[in-house]
């Protein structure tokens, strides 16, 4: 035990006076999860639909366009502003991205949709002695512009959107116009009024396990992701010191000793056990203090903190195992040091650590459960998103544990039976 | 009791997966107790090779290392206990200072911290470096690393003290504090050198045996002034180059 202590304030000694190794387990990390949280936090946004900034040009101005306005801003999804400008105008400002919807309602367009509901209505009432009225077919064009970058499904659920607004409107148009059709054919009749609300309603909710409703947004998502990219990217600081030791001696040295190879290799383990699970303390620290600073979203955390600590646990002791494996089998520091970072770079892409894996094709998310990133990521999304407990991501740490043991296993057997004969 | 044997190394012959030629080939020796033993020769002789064996870190292909009665395939634990290495590297950490590497290692030999930090202080001091023991390694010269890279090899007293070139590239002032120091531990506290280098003058004056290896076969082995007067020689200099030849080992 003593000999293990030694070991391990030795390795923390070595790990507090190199500076490089400190920046890469601590600042990069912490860097990269606000850089990548805040350009990807208006994806997010988007995918979440909220505070959309819509242009509005209204040459109508009659109560088609004040009625869509209002609707627009009673959705809450969109940050409508408006602009007396014209059509090539408003185009122009969608295509540079100032705004990512732009809507153009022409001049007349109230009056026009009144002329085509009475036109319509007049069809079910026509009067005996006059002739069919010349009915325009042409409909009546609102002009909807996207910013070119804007996703398919994002198009269409926004166009679906406007689309039900717009029907609502003619909806009410028509029954304006059937109301006074009414009157006409029954003039002692009490006066009708027809519900317009829809009959039918959807209710949503997120299918989580606790009572909160927390979204998927980007401090959600990058927060663990992060996490377990700097926990995997130790094995860069980790096989160096392996492989600085075997270069000049150390190692050699501390294997002519009785049993202290062992304790070395335990303590060199434990220390940066410690370092990741402290690495998930900061990068939660960050979620909950820093990034609600900058106006982004607080990480929500849940309550399950046994099993966030056990997903912790587990894949930091991944994250070393790996380590140690590519510090044993790699012949140099510049071997270690490329190979580890290909390697762990390949693995959170396949992961879903910069782009998640929800948007992948299915292909990619098939291929994407072989990375260990992204089974602590599945873990984290677990308790984070889902509020489940241990019970449901125990199979994620299962792997993780297993993908740990294969990785000291490996390293012993290349240690004992390659590198010593 | 000097003469006794305290390694035996008996026929040894080590193989290594696609080595055109074994590193070691059928070697034999005797390091007797309280000698200063050096194994001379060119780059790629075996000499590495078989101070690995020595230390239990490898086991022969073929033949036995017999190290205090001990097998070295069989009790590499007992044989760690008793012999202590200085490798040709300057095994040490950069970063941090003496005085912490030579507490490391120390414990990592299992001794007692009290009595570690004695042995610390008097190594130190004999060696000139006490009042440098707060410093990184990082900051020393070569010399200076090179003798905390010696006391590093002798803080648990071993029997047997196994030295692969231990003043290589330091300054003259550091070497003679060596190998005095060195001297004087094999001539009071009787232990036993194994020492490996390429300056033969220092070795001739260093060492009372030699074996002199080339292509992991051993060619010649001796008192030192026994070699040179079977030889005809003036100095283990000539010995050498008349035995390995001139021929470039590249």
């Amino acid at each position: 035990m003593k000999k293990l202590l030694y070991s391990l304030y030795k390795e923390y000694k070595v790990l507090v006076r190199d500076k490089a190794a400190m920046g890469i387990m601590f600042i990069m990390p912490m860097a990269l999860v606000f850089v990548v949280t805040i350009i990807q936090d208006t994806t997010f946004k988007s995918v979440n639909e909220t505070s959309v900034p819509l242009l509005l040009v209204d040459k109508d101005h009659d109560s088609l366009s004040v009625q869509l306005e209002r609707a627009l801003k009673q959705t809450k999804f969109f940050d409508v502003q408006k602009q007396d400008i014209n059509q090539e105008e408003a185009r122009e400002l969608i295509a540079t991205g100032k705004y990512l919807i732009g809507i153009f309602i022409p001049e007349k367009s109230t009056t026009r949709l009144r002329e085509k509901a009475s036109q319509r209505i007049s069809k079910l009432f026509p009067a005996e002695d006059t002739l069919p009225s010349v009915v325009d077919t042409a409909s009546l064009q609102l002009k909807l512009y996207f910013d070119p970058i804007t996703k398919q499904s994002f198009k269409v659920s926004i166009s679906g959107a406007i689309g039900r607004i717009v029907s609502a409107l003619e909806m009410q148009s028509m029954v304006d116009v059937l109301k006074v059709e009414m009157k006409d054919l029954m003039p002692s009749s009490e006066e009708v009024t027809l519900e317009t609300k829809p009959l039918v309603s959807t209710s949503e909710e997120y299918a989580t396990n606790n009572e909160s409703t927390l979204v998927p947004n980007s401090v959600q998502h990058n927060v663990p992701a992060w996490t377990m990219f700097a926990m995997f990217f130790i094995c860069i600081p980790l096989s160096g010191n392996i492989i600085r030791e075997r270069e000049d001696g150390s190692a050699f040295r501390l294997l002519t000793m009785p049993g202290s190879y062992v304790f070395v290799l335990a303590g060199k383990i434990t220390l940066y056990l410690i370092v990741s699970l402290i690495q998930f303390a900061l990068m939660l620290s960050v979620g909950l203090y820093i990034l609600p600073l900058m106006g982004l979203p607080t990480l929500q955390t849940g309550e399950n903190y046994f099993t966030l600590f056990s997903i912790a646990l587990s894949a930091g002791l991944a994250a070393t195992a790996f380590g140690l494996l590519v510090g044993t089998i790699a012949s140099s520091q510049d071997q270690a040091a490329l190979f580890g970072a290909v390697f762990v770079v390949l693995l959170a892409a396949l992961g879903g650590v910069w782009i998640p894996t929800f948007v992948m094709p299915e292909i990619m998310k098939s291929i994407s459960s072989i990375s260990p990133l992204n089974w602590g990521l599945e873990a984290f999304y677990g308790v984070f998103l889902r509020g489940v407990s241990f019970s449901a991501i125990w199979i994620h740490l299962f792997k993780l544990l297993v993908f740990a043991a294969a990785c000291f296993g490996g390293a012993y057997y290349y240690q004992v039976y390659k590198r010593m004969r | 009791m000097q003469g006794a044997p305290l390694v035996e190394i008996q026929n040894v012959l080590k193989s290594y997966k696609n080595a055109p030629r074994p590193a070691v080939n059928d070697l034999s020796l005797v390091i007797p107790k309280q000698s200063i033993f050096g194994l001379l020769g060119p780059n790629g002789a075996g000499k590495t090779t078989l101070i690995s064996m020595l230390c239990g870190l490898f086991s022969p292909t073929n033949g036995k290392i017999i190290t205090n009665g001990w097998d070295t395939a069989v009790d590499s634990k007992k044989i760690k206990q008793i012999i202590g290495v200085v490798p040709q590297e300057i095994a040490l950490y950069p970063k941090l200072t003496a005085y912490e590497n030579l507490l490391f290692l120390g414990h990592m030999y299992g001794i007692e911290t009290d009595e570690l930090k004695q042995r610390i202080k008097y190594n130190l001091e004999v060696l000139g470096l006490f009042e440098h023991k707060d410093q990184l390694i990082k900051t020393f010269s070569g010399g200076m690393k090179r003798r905390i890279n010696l006391i590093a090899g002798l803080l648990h007293h071993p029997q047997l003290l196994i030295l692969d070139e231990p003043t290589v590239g330091v300054d003259i002032q550091s070497k003679t504090a060596i190998i005095n120091y060195l001297k004087k531990l094999n001539s009071e506290k009787g232990m036993t050198i194994f020492y490996t280098s390429h300056h033969l003058d220092e070795a001739e004056d260093f060492c009372s045996h030699i074996a002199i290896i080339d292509e992991g076969k051993l060619i010649t082995e001796g008192s030192t002034k026994e070699l040179i007067q079977n030889n005809g020689c003036n100095t283990i200099e000539e010995v050498y180059l008349k035995i390995t030849g001139r021929k470039f080992r590249d």
